[in-house]
């Protein structure tokens, strides 16, 4: 439905682009670019071709393991498949657990047979009855028992945060829990005998090799194996714990330069969801790869804002963010403090300003949102100018430079 | 819209919710959480935290909620679903009607039952007879099951049979954990038909060489042999050919779709063969009992023989009787030859019918 929408608007967009506003975008953009571009309808427009690509790409199942559940309450959630690697711990977990299970009722009946046994002989073959009758229903019935009285989960199933559902998402009946676990023979098939290793030892066929089960997970878009085919069940995973992200903003200049973005920038729905992705995964990219992502989108923003050029990327897609989620009101004005006095502003560059900061020679405003990397001017709040350490990096920059800089 | 601010606000009753969730997880029920959850205060809470972290996640496009925010909201509402549409367990009515209503309408027009009972007491017959002609086959049961296996039986059987009445639950106990795994097995296998196949065909041929090496003039033991087996016999072979005929049923899914998709005809031969394993399993276990506690014990021959043709008589009125296909499901397509005049009189009657009322 959510795919469908978009490529609706995307469609619209295109034909829009291709009749309104033909323009030809030079090539060199990232994802990024390509995902805001679609959804920012009053900047830049992008390349109708490109248009074209990301609409198929949308249109198109994700290539994971996500499964969609509409619930009864018209709620569409998604689940997360188990595959095999962590099925198998679970599996293995289990096998332990069965075992634990079954020496201890034996060690348990065998304390009480022996008790017993001073009273009357009858209960030494009863406590022999007793444990073969708990080994076989063990063996036969743990998983069965588990899945249909803990809600689709033995006890390995939930050391690894599995859980079986049925392929609609109801929660597992008692009967195709009894049905998958009863296959869980066939899909352990085929076994390998003790001599293919000590031709010593007789043919006694008993290790499981799970190839059946394992081909079966491959080739199923579900990832059943037979006996979830048979029972119309599927294993997902079930996370137990995990925090709620938000973002904080605790760099003061961001709400600064957020003060400065013009009140009749609408932000569409689909630049608001890069910007939350950009700021949410920013903290796991070094400054410069941050530099690096923001340009693209930050460069068109710059030039519709009519920043200044050396504006730090990064920290203009961050006080967007701001300004998009976090700013309590549009008229609040924003608490500058020492920043006050410092535009971004293009215009702005040549003013002088009357307070105590220090005045580069030019006499110029030394900008405090500058792209370290970029400016020459030593700031305020102590970000490292230059960058000797990354001449490539130096030299792209001073292409930047030749290019933005007649514009600005 | 600051999203921080409508975050914080939410956040509370989400966080209510998963303490809830964790409290069910836990021990099924809400109680812990605090004096305002116990009983159906909490189940009323819970569902209404629940609907309303549908109606967040239902509204997170609209509030423009980052991306985490979603993922977040996806498992709680996942978490949440998962407590509150729980696992139904079996009633006693519903494994009454399994046992007793689906189970000998499947069996009665089962295809794969009938081929699995003929495969099995075909062979099983066919061996007896082999094994049993020393003249024309003399290797054949020695063969099959090794002469030191045959040899051993053959000892078994030589003293009368009068065993401890002490071992019997441990004697019922063994069968009913080695035959009805060797049910269970040929179950499992069936969904790859060929083992199913190998592993009934197997038993029979071992069986019944067994059967008819003892059946041999001259074998010590043959009728001590022949009275033990008596009494189990119509319950345990019925119940073979059950199982791989329930396990069979789902691998003839899997490949016969019959104009299904084949996912949906494995799903659809297993929910059919479910009833038929469970009659399958009902049925070893009775045998076990009789093979524990009647067969090895000094009781009269005429006692075993009497279970015997009893337990025969039960499995052929449960099949016959109850397994008779209904009046229901005979119709089953819904273009029908009728003269005109049945139709009008149904037709006044289905009037009349609805005037009374």
């Amino acid at each position: 439905m959510g795919s469908l929408s978009f490529m609706r608007e995307s469609l619209a967009e295109v034909f829009g682009a291709r009749f309104l506003r033909p323009r030809i975008q030079v090539g060199g953009s990232s994802r990024l670019r390509h995902v805001a571009d679609a959804g920012d309808n009053g900047g830049v427009s992008g390349n109708p071709l490109f248009r074209l690509s990301i609409i198929c790409m949308a249109a198109v199942q994700p290539l994971d393991t996500t499964i969609g559940v509409v619930t009864p309450e018209n709620i569409a959630f998604e689940y997360q498949l188990a595959g095999p690697f962590r099925r198998l711990p679970a599996y293995l977990i289990d096998f332990a657990v069965r075992w634990v299970v079954i020496i201890g009722i034996g060690i348990a009946f065998l304390f009480f047979g022996g008790m017993m046994s001073f009273v009357s002989s009858f209960y030494g073959p009863l406590t022999e009855a007793v444990i073969v009758i708990a080994v076989f229903l063990i063996t036969w019935f743990y998983g069965t028992i588990g899945e249909a009285y803990f809600n689709g989960r033995t006890v390995g199933k939930w050391m690894c945060g599995i859980r079986v559902i049925e392929v609609d998402g109801r929660p597992v009946s008692p009967r195709s829990a009894l049905l998958r676990n009863l296959l869980r023979v066939a899909d352990m098939a085929p076994v390998a005998a003790f001599n293919t290793w000590d031709p010593d030892v007789p043919p006694i066929y008993m290790i499981p090799t799970g190839i059946v089960g394992l081909v079966s997970m491959m080739m199923t878009q579900r990832m059943q194996r037979l006996g979830d085919l048979a029972a119309g069940t599927m294993v997902v995973v079930d996370e137990r714990k995990w925090q709620l992200p938000i973002a904080k903003v605790d760099d003061a200049r961001v709400p600064a330069l957020a003060s400065y973005i013009p009140g009749d920038y609408l932000i569409t729905r689909k630049m608001a969801r890069t910007l939350a992705t950009y700021v949410e995964r920013r903290h796991f990219l070094t400054p410069p790869r941050r530099r690096e992502v923001a340009r693209n989108l930050a460069d068109p923003l710059i030039e519709r804002f009519s920043f200044r050029s050396d504006i730090d990327p990064d920290l203009l897609l961050y006080a967007l963010y701001y300004k998009t989620f976090l700013a309590d009101s549009l008229t609040d004005p924003a608490d500058l403090g020492p920043l006050a006095g410092y535009s971004p502003l293009a215009k702005d560059m040549g003013k002088p300003v009357g307070l105590a900061m220090p005045v580069a020679e030019q006499g110029g405003t030394p900008n405090q949102f500058a792209d370290p990397l970029q400016s020459s001017v030593p700031n305020l709040l102590g970000v490292p100018a230059g960058g000797s350490h990354a001449p490539s990096r130096i030299a792209a920059n001073k292409k930047a430079d030749e290019t933005t800089g007649g514009g600005g | 819209m600051n999203v921080a601010k409508l975050l914080e606000k939410r956040r509370v009753d989400w966080t209510e919710l998963e303490r809830l969730c964790e409290a069910m997880e836990l021990r099924g029920r809400t109680d812990s959480v605090s004096v305002h959850h116990r009983g159906a205060a909490g189940v009323a809470r819970f569902s209404t935290l629940y609907r309303a972290a549908c109606a967040d996640l239902a509204l997170a496009d609209a509030y423009q909620l980052p991306p985490n925010t979603v993922t977040y909201l996806h498992r709680l509402v996942a978490r949440a679903h998962n407590q509150l549409y729980r696992t139904t367990s079996a009633s006693p009515s519903g494994w009454f009607r399994i046992l007793f209503e689906d189970a000998p309408q499947r069996i009665f027009n089962d295809g794969c039952v009938r081929v699995a009972t003929l495969v099995f007491f075909g062979l099983f017959a066919l061996s007896m007879v082999m094994g049993a002609s020393e003249d024309q086959f003399p290797e054949f049961a020695e063969r099959f099951c090794g002469s030191a296996m045959l040899e051993a039986t053959e000892e078994s059987f030589q003293k009368p049979l009068a065993a401890d009445p002490d071992s019997y639950t441990a004697r019922a106990a063994f069968y009913i954990q080695h035959n009805t795994g060797i049910g269970l097995q040929c179950f499992a296998y069936g969904i790859l038909l060929i083992p199913c196949l190998f592993t009934l065909a197997y038993n029979a041929v071992v069986l019944g060489a067994t059967f008819g090496y003892m059946s041999r003039e001259g074998v010590e033991g043959s009728e001590n042999f022949f009275e033990f087996v008596t009494a189990h016999g119509p319950f345990e072979l019925t119940a073979i050919a059950l199982s791989a005929g329930a396990g069979m049923r789902i691998g003839m899914g899997l490949f016969n779709t019959r104009g299904l998709s084949r996912v949906d005809s494995v799903r659809e031969a297993g929910r059919q063969a479910v009833p038929v394993m469970a009659a399958s399993a009902v049925m070893f276990i009775l045998a076990a009992f009789t093979e524990g506690f009647l067969s090895p014990s000094a009781a009269p021959y005429l006692v075993k023989v009497a279970w015997s043709i009893m337990s025969s008589g039960l499995i052929t009125l449960y099949f016959v009787i109850l397994g008779f296909p209904k009046q229901k499901s005979e119709g089953t397509s819904l273009v029908r030859t009728a003269r005109y005049a049945d139709l009008r009189e149904t037709r006044i009657a289905a009037v009349g019918g609805s005037d009374a009322t």
